[in-house]
């Protein structure tokens, strides 16, 4: 690999900020001045993109899903939660607000990502894909300070087919890819403080323990506090980002159990938010599967649409899998298992093979 | 909203330059090349800086548009041009973004964090000395080489964005690799300790 893909490498993709290209548009237009100098285009455009991608993302997790979504979920992408996918959310509330206040002197997720390399291998029309296993875990602690562990668990033929042209390549244990090389065998471990701390962000913008802390515990304030966070557009709030920032506040931050409950309560509320029906996640625990789509800043390497699906346990109100699809066929979605999202006494450590 | 006439976007991307003192066409550049501008704003200075260099680039254009000569530069080529110039303002912060995505350089609950995470699998180690490499550049050497591998120009819109004679932009892209390389060499990823274990 020459040094122009390792520098490519280094920077990566900036996080996809799914209201910036608005708020940088109401800054111009306000900077502008004149009326008719307006850069903005209108909220409406923007909404009727999204419907669109909708109805087709509706067909399309039909054959993803598996689930056993009742018929009338989703042939009519017009209605929107359906009263059982509420009361699933409703239910999760009320367990959410049963839940631990912080317990521990650590905040810690650990989650299990999956990714699915856009590069293929194999023979000429005998090509496949490949998926890398990590495990990462964070650490956050009441001052501010934060570990970041990380561990590969190692890289597999992404799906069945995959396997099959793979062992017709001759079950290579070795890829390279830009930035390196994939291994079937799982890495070394490492774990990383992170200098200046900054754990959580809602929409690209940071949040410290004490903001999050406070979030009301109404849900109608909740997200209208979310939805003013997030939202810069005019003329109204893009549902998408904001129940992605509430579905955040369900397991990727520590919030308070009543705030939990209020997200869950809000999400139950949201029209973007569809009931997918009963899923299991990837590591075959029984989940209701919950989605919605929304807009990011795009760029040439990432699509300016994502789906976004949870997977949670009603019973226990966690989150056991969120999901990043970009746009379908490319195979190149992200996968994230919840293993852990709670306060803990345990000291932050290298990533133990699970 | 007042402004729902403005679904309609005017004009193939072709026309755009001819219409540049008017808002609709601006309002089409600003689609069209708002998510590769901010990439590459973002990529150098970070996320929260960003926001406001890229907002800056399109107003700089947009009061500029009268000056603005589409025989000499494509519209991506001089918009990258702006940003160039703001961004390197900014040197301070771009030091600080290299060294941070020397380091790790990831707010770890970011979306899309695991996937830089998962894409430096087995480069980790070179990650500083890269980044450290590109910070002691000189400011113009690392203009060219950003142009061309982070926005993707060639050589030509390289010349026009940052108004330099063609044979300069081959000199400095080529001392800048020159650097790189030499840095690279001297850690052979093949040789780093997980790689070895595997083999």
């Amino acid at each position: 690999m020459d040094e122009l893909e390792k520098l490519r490498e280094l920077y990566g993709e900036p996080r996809p900020d799914p209201v910036l290209k608005a708020r940088v548009r109401q800054a111009l237009d306000a900077e502008a001045g004149r009326p008719r100098l307006r850069f903005t285009k209108g909220i409406t455009g923007v909404l009727a993109a999204t419907a669109t991608v909708v109805t087709v993302v509706a067909v399309a997790v039909v054959v993803t899903g598996a689930t056993t979504a009742e018929p009338e979920q989703v042939v009519s992408p017009g209605v929107t939660t359906t009263v059982s996918g509420r009361s699933i959310l409703l239910a999760a509330a009320v367990t959410a607000e049963a839940g631990p206040e912080n317990d521990g002197a650590y905040w810690h997720v650990s989650k299990l990502n999956r990714r699915t390399y856009p590069e293929t291998f194999g023979a000429e029309g005998d090509r496949y894909r490949v998926a890398e296993s990590q495990l990462t875990e964070q650490w956050v602690t009441e001052d501010g300070e934060v570990w970041v562990g990380t561990r590969s668990l190692g890289t597999r033929p992404a799906s069945e087919t995959d396997k099959k042209a793979w062992r017709r390549d001759g079950s290579p244990t070795e890829w390279r890819v830009p930035g390196g090389t994939l291994s079937t065998e799982p890495g070394r471990g490492h774990l990383e403080t992170v200098p200046d701390g900054t754990a959580f962000s809602m929409a690209g913008r940071k949040m410290t323990l004490e903001q999050i802390r406070g979030l009301p515990t109404d849900p109608v304030s909740l997200r209208e506090q979310v939805a003013e966070l997030v939202r810069d557009a005019p003329g109204g709030s893009l549902d998408g980002v904001v129940a992605d920032a509430l579905s955040g506040l369900l397991w990727s931050k520590p919030s308070p159990p009543k705030v939990r409950a209020a997200a869950y309560r809000a999400l139950a509320d949201l029209p973007e938010v569809r009931y997918l029906g009963e899923a299991e996640d990837e590591q075959g625990r029984a989940g209701a599967a919950f989605s919605f789509t929304l807009q990011t800043a795009g760029s040439s390497r990432l699509p300016a649409t994502v789906r976004r699906t949870l997977v949670i346990d009603p019973v226990t109100s966690q989150v056991l899998s969120s999901t990043v699809t970009g746009r379908p066929g490319t195979g190149d979605d992200q996968v994230e298992v919840v293993l852990d999202a709670g306060w803990t006494t345990e000291k932050p450590a290298v990533p133990a093979l699970p | 909203m007042t402004s729902i006439s403005w679904a309609v976007r005017p004009g193939s991307p072709e026309a755009v330059p001819h219409s540049l003192d008017e808002a609709e066409g601006f309002s089409a550049i600003f689609d069209a090349h708002f998510a590769e501008i901010h990439r590459y704003v973002a990529q150098r200075l970070g996320d929260d800086v960003a926001e406001d260099i890229v907002a800056e680039t399109f107003l700089t254009a947009f009061r500029k548009r009268s000056r603005y000569d589409p025989s000499r530069a494509g519209v991506r080529a001089w918009l990258y041009g702006i940003a160039t110039n703001l961004v390197g303002r900014q040197r301070r912060g771009e030091v600080r973004t290299l060294r941070a995505l020397g380091r790790h350089g990831l707010d770890p609950d970011a979306p899309g964090h695991e996937e830089r995470v998962a894409a430096r699998v087995s480069a980790e180690s070179l990650r500083p000395s890269l980044a450290a490499a590109v910070a002691e550049l000189h400011q113009r050497d690392r203009d060219v080489l950003l142009l061309v591998a982070l926005a993707d120009l060639s050589h030509e819109e390289v010349a026009a964005a940052l108004g330099i004679p063609y044979g300069t932009v081959g000199s400095r892209l080529s001392r800048a690799r020159r650097k790189l390389r030499a840095i690279l060499g001297e850690t052979n990823p093949m040789l780093d300790p997980e790689e070895t274990r595997r083999g």
